[in-house]
């Protein structure tokens, strides 16, 4: 199957671990421009205007918090996919919910990360397995909420977390699950959007912790 | 926590008489540390409040009346009035010490007595109505009482000997502020250096050495990796303590052990996620070892170079999943010559109540799911 060629900015303060995804990065996916701070990438976003900007939550000069924040509203078009060797809840969650579309972890394939690029570029949202783990455990059954509409999981949207969190992809979930690829896309951008969305207590406690709403 | 019902409200701090560094009853030591002072200010306090008419010495009865001991439930009803009483009594001989007329302190003394009253009724463990009334009659009493004394004596000789007490609180007040103030910064400063201390040998013992092992021998490929790899654990664990399980013996913790000593051990990766946790029993244990046993064979013969392990423990119910992307296999090929997943797995898992299920295809990779129900059912 062909793809549209992915324009793609790097924004990561390791020359080494920018130079490491440009080499594994396959085709169809062009790195059109690098920035290591935060104030190197927002103009340099705004400029390029590229589908996807794979985005370090760690920055120098603030977080990839800070970078979404300030490009986001002039620029709604482009994508953001946070990469991150930390395994801090808040520092993921935090992270979606300014808006990015998935979180990755750093150890990921080139050949995943590829994918990854291509499924935000379309606008679905990307879990890894510790992210599928962190929802699961915000969105705990049990506690009684003002929004049950966002501040709870479906059984089927719980269903697909827990075969991501088991290391499956989209389409071995679906085919597991009998349903087709894109109803597991969309269940997946559904949690993402209540995981943006949701006032729950664990969420807003991660974010306020970190002040970052 | 004690077993009685805290009635203080949030907002009194709680007082309690010190153990520590205590000279008498451990009032002044228990004040200064709530108030984060120096005990000796308060001993000090203390003491020239006692040249106020022993002002100071009736206040120190008040406070060993009124606080509780150490550890201990708060004193008896009748106690804390006695030492309220003592309190307020030390409070107008202070008064009276600095030169205010009595004129003044008494209506003054009545009116804050039923402030006092009407604010802690909870407290002190009265019925409201009744306090509230009895507020009521206090303050009125000291109304007329000041009115009363008042209109005769002159305001000037009422006033002068509170200037010079006023005075004197704003010519020390700063002195005082300032050598706090010093003190609490030289403690953050001397932190900092302990924090920073503690880092740099941290890092010195694992990160350095284990970027020298790596250039002794950097053709090693494996041997990099797993030494790379352990290093990231230990930080990760250093780093994200929360993320990681802190509590010794839950279930979480075992796996991570197990999960360490195979990646040592095969030199692959094996990613843990998990929602949960649940205490090391009998039962755990069996999926422990079960699980250690699915992380060995996804290491050993799957060809994978990453295990996904998922823990999913909820109210009761344990569920476990290992899975590699390797080669796999045909579950129902293999025979009595791999006794491993029939005895260490599956025998394992229903000895415990347990069931084990292995779902595997030729190039298609392995997945081991394990269960628990509820202890009990």
């Amino acid at each position: 199957m062909s793809r549209p060629l992915r324009r793609v900015v790097l924004v990561d303060d390791h020359d080494l671990f920018r130079a490491g995804v440009r080499s594994e990065l396959g085709a169809a996916v062009e790195v059109v421009g690098e920035a290591g701070s935060v104030a190197e990438a927002v103009p340099l976003i705004k400029e390029l205007d590229p589908d996807v900007v794979l985005l370090d939550v760690h920055l120098p000069d603030g977080g990839g918090q800070a970078v979404i924040m300030q490009v986001a509203p002039e620029r709604p078009g482009v994508k953001f996919l946070a990469l991150s060797v930390s395994d801090a809840a808040e520092d993921v969650i935090g992270v979606i919910r300014a808006g990015a579309r998935g979180y990755v972890t750093k150890t990921i394939s080139g050949a995943d990360l590829t994918e990854a690029i291509h499924r935000t570029a379309d606008g679905d949202a990307v879990f890894s397995p510790r992210l599928a783990g962190f929802v699961l455990d915000a969105f705990r059954s049990g506690e009684a909420t003002a929004d049950p509409e966002l501040d709870q999981l479906t059984a089927r949207e719980r269903e697909v977390l827990q075969l991501i969190a088991r290391g499956y992809r989209y389409k071995e979930i679906a085919a597991r699950l009998h349903l087709s690829a894109r109803t597991v896309e969309s269940h997946v951008s559904a949690v993402l959007r209540k995981l943006q969305l949701s006032n729950r207590n664990e969420l807003t406690r991660w974010a306020a912790q970190r002040r970052l709403i | 926590m004690s077993v009685g019902p805290l009635r203080l409200p949030a907002a009194f701090p709680t007082v309690e008489r010190s153990e520590r560094g205590r000279v008498l009853a451990g009032v002044c030591a228990g004040v200064a540390d709530t108030v984060g002072v120096d005990a000796t200010f308060v001993r000090l306090a203390v003491a020239l409040l006692s040249f106020a008419g022993g002002a100071g010495i009736v206040a120190y009865l008040g406070g060993w009346s009124l606080l509780a001991a150490p550890g201990a439930q708060a004193p008896g009803r009748r106690r804390r009035v006695a030492g309220v009483v003592l309190l307020v009594w030390s409070v107008i001989l202070a008064l009276g010490g600095v030169g205010l007329a009595g004129s003044l302190v008494w209506p003054l003394a009545l009116v804050a007595a039923g402030l006092v009253l009407a604010a802690g009724a909870v407290t002190f463990g009265l019925s409201e109505r009744r306090t509230r009334l009895g507020a009521a009659i206090l303050v009125l009493a000291g109304v007329v009482l000041f009115l009363g004394e008042n209109t005769r004596g002159s305001a000037t000789t009422l006033l002068a000997p509170g200037a010079v007490a006023v005075a004197l609180i704003l010519v020390l007040a700063p002195w005082a502020f300032r050598l706090a103030h010093e003190r609490d910064a030289e403690r953050a400063a001397r932190i900092r250096t302990e924090e920073r201390e503690e880092l740099a040998a941290r890092v010195h013992d694992s990160v350095l050495q284990t970027l020298a092992l790596i250039q002794r021998e950097p053709n090693d490929a494996r041997r990099v990796a797993t030494l790379a790899r352990r290093q990231e654990r230990e930080l990760r664990a250093w780093l994200y303590p929360d993320r990681e399980p802190a509590a010794e013996g839950t279930l979480a913790d075992a796996l991570n052990t197990a999960a360490a000593e195979m990646e040592e051990l095969h030199g692959v990766r094996i990613e843990i996620v998990r929602t949960g946790d649940a205490s090391l029993d009998e039962r755990t244990n069996a999926l422990v070892l079960a699980a250690r046993e699915a992380m060995a064979n996804a290491s050993r013969h799957s060809g994978a170079a990453e295990v996904s392990v998922f823990l999913d423990a909820e109210a009761g119910r344990v569920a476990l999943y290992v899975r590699d992307r390797g080669s796999g296999f045909d579950p129902d090929a293999v025979a009595a010559d791999r006794r491993g997943i029939a005895e260490s797995i599956r025998g394992r898992m229903e000895r415990v109540g347990g069931t084990a299920r292995i779902v595997s295809a030729p190039g298609k990779g392995t997945e081991v799911e394990l269960e628990l129900p509820e202890a009990g059912s």
